[in-house]
């Protein structure tokens, strides 16, 4: 997803000299012909995340639009307050678009695991928060929103799904309506998953990439079902929750740090987010509803 | 103490009597540094929106009303609107709102933001070309912050010659992580460093008016008091770093700024 990132960038500057990019030693290497190209538009800022959110909060104040990258939990959690006060407070628009989502660095442990980032930043007054699940999606959402003047966060996964969807920012994609009694919802690359566990079970599927503004008419409609999210994050499950008077249930992360290494789809395994363990969940979840 | 550093004082010390709000000794450590900068700055109080205009930020924001009351006597807006300091539906906060207040470029109030904004708008200035210029106050207390040696990092990296980091000095931070010899920091992280007595409105316009010379942002350190003006706030700034006077302490307090004026 970070090559297509390169792409949409170098397409979008070469028409829009707002676009500065404030980078945190991360992605430099992938990003040099861009830098090459548009020298004074490209700064690899240093490892200093606090810094990289305030100087594009300043760049955007002074008519540019910043694209602030690096890694996911390092952008998010430590410079929480700059996002908060730095863009949002002060209605600076800017896009911060991160890689490492949820456990693509899983062999780096805990410390580089990332999930907490879209459940945090939608409770920012004013910011969007966009969870691409493909290249397709990454492609088109930044399009719509990157200029709007609008603190806007992205999250980039190394893991993408190779569903085609037609995503259209701020709605929620029905893949299935079967009027079943059961809802899964979920976002992100997950979906791959997802829909590997329950292709053929009697449910009604519901897909977001956009988790804020998220797509409340969309979940109105299984508002009479019984909803499961599964999802590799916190943030959706609350996200959801807020519609109110909801049939809920969770399956995604536990409350603890997932002390392993190794490679995205084991620790996915252990936290029962791999396609077997989803659609054992499922079907008891399908079993005690008909019961 | 010039005439219109005076005013504003009193000023401050009015409104903060009134309203019951203020950091009235951080206040009085910048009135000098602030007069001297839009002294030098462009800037137009009738059109603070000027696409050419320098930029001025207060990242030690709880000295926000003796920015308010600067604006005020530059034109920027009545100082009667700033009597409501601090109340419910005041447009001036404790700390300053931008959408709320003309001449306030940044909300501020965490310390050690402003200055890395700072550093996003002299960067952009640089990329188009601009010779607007950004100036940024930090507190000394406010440089225990560490994103604030981040920003002053970044700035020196990227050679941000207009940009100016005024470091209040006024010693606040005593009981608590007093950064020592901040010349000496300042300049080993790559700034121009110039030491100004930072109640000297002259001394501080010379310094701030001279043109750049060697592609490194630079640093003023501006030695100051808290409280100045008032020898009675200067004595115990600590006590005074959060109350406000009573009625004798008032009447003290002004006469003081009274002796103290040229």
């Amino acid at each position: 997803m970070r090559k297509r990132f390169r792409q949409t960038l170098m397409d979008l500057a070469s028409r829009d000299e707002r676009i500065v990019l404030l980078f945190g030693d991360v992605s430099v290497y992938l990003f040099e012909d861009f830098k090459t190209a548009y020298p004074d538009r490209f700064y690899n800022i240093g490892i200093c995340e606090n810094t990289i959110v305030s100087t594009g909060a300043g760049m955007s104040a002074a008519g540019m639009i910043p694209v602030m990258h690096t890694i996911t939990p390092f952008i998010t959690e430590r410079s929480y307050e700059q996002i908060k006060i730095d863009l949002c407070y002060n209605r600076f628009g800017g896009n911060i678009v991160t890689c490492g989502a949820s456990f693509d660095y899983a062999w780096d442990g805990a410390t580089h695991h990332a999930y907490t980032d879209l459940a945090i930043l939608r409770l920012l007054p004013g910011m969007e928060v966009i969870q691409p699940g493909s290249e397709k999606e990454l492609d088109v959402l930044f399009r719509s929103q990157y200029a709007n003047g609008r603190p806007t966060y992205f999250r980039l996964s190394d893991h993408p799904h190779a569903i085609d969807t037609d995503p259209v920012f701020g709605e929620a994609v029905v893949l299935k309506d079967a009027g079943a009694a059961v809802t899964v919802m979920t976002a992100g690359p997950l979906l791959g998953n997802v829909l590997e566990a329950c292709r053929d079970l009697a449910v009604n599927l519901v897909y977001f990439h956009t988790i804020k503004p998220i797509d409340q008419e969309a979940i109105c409609r299984f508002k009479d079902t019984e909803i499961v999210v599964v999802h590799d994050a916190f943030g959706l499950y609350e996200a959801i929750a807020e519609v109110g008077h909801l049939k809920m249930a969770y399956h995604g992360m536990p409350d603890d740090f997932c002390s392993c290494y190794g490679r995205l789809p084991d620790v996915r395994r252990s936290i029962g987010l791999d396609p077997a363990s989803i659609r054992e969940s499922l079907k008891k979840k399908l079993e005690h509803s008909k019961s | 103490m010039n005439r219109f550093c005076r005013a504003v004082r009193q000023d401050i010390l009015k409104i903060a009597k009134a309203s019951g709000h203020g950091h009235i000794p951080s206040c009085f450590s910048v009135v000098e540094i602030l007069c001297a900068v839009y002294g030098t700055h462009r800037h137009d109080p009738k059109n603070p929106g000027w696409d050419q205009r320098d930029i001025f930020i207060l990242s030690k924001g709880h000295a926000s009303l003796a920015h308010y009351c600067t604006l005020a006597r530059l034109g920027y807006f009545d100082i009667a609107r700033v009597a409501s300091f601090g109340s419910f539906r005041t447009d001036f906060g404790c700390h300053a709102d931008r959408l709320k207040v003309p001449g306030i470029e940044v909300s501020t109030g965490s310390l050690g933001h402003g200055i890395g904004v700072a550093v996003g708008m002299a960067l952009a200035f640089k990329i188009k070309k601009s010779d607007r210029r950004v100036t940024v106050v930090i507190g000394d207390g406010e440089a225990n912050e560490g994103s604030v040696w981040e920003a002053l990092m970044v700035a020196s990296n990227l050679k941000l010659d207009n940009l100016t980091v005024i470091y209040d000095n006024n010693m606040s931070h005593g009981r608590g992580l007093q950064i020592t010899n901040p010349v000496e920091k300042l300049r080993a992280f790559g700034f121009r460093v110039e030491e100004v007595r930072g109640h000297n409105v002259a001394a501080l316009k010379a310094v701030l008016a001279r043109a750049p010379a060697d592609a490194k942002p630079r640093a003023v350190v501006a030695q100051t008091k808290k409280g100045y003006g008032c020898p009675t706030m200067v004595c115990d700034h600590y006590a005074w770093h959060r109350r406000c006077p009573t009625d004798e302490e008032f009447t003290r307090l002004m006469e003081e700024l009274d002796e103290e004026a040229v």
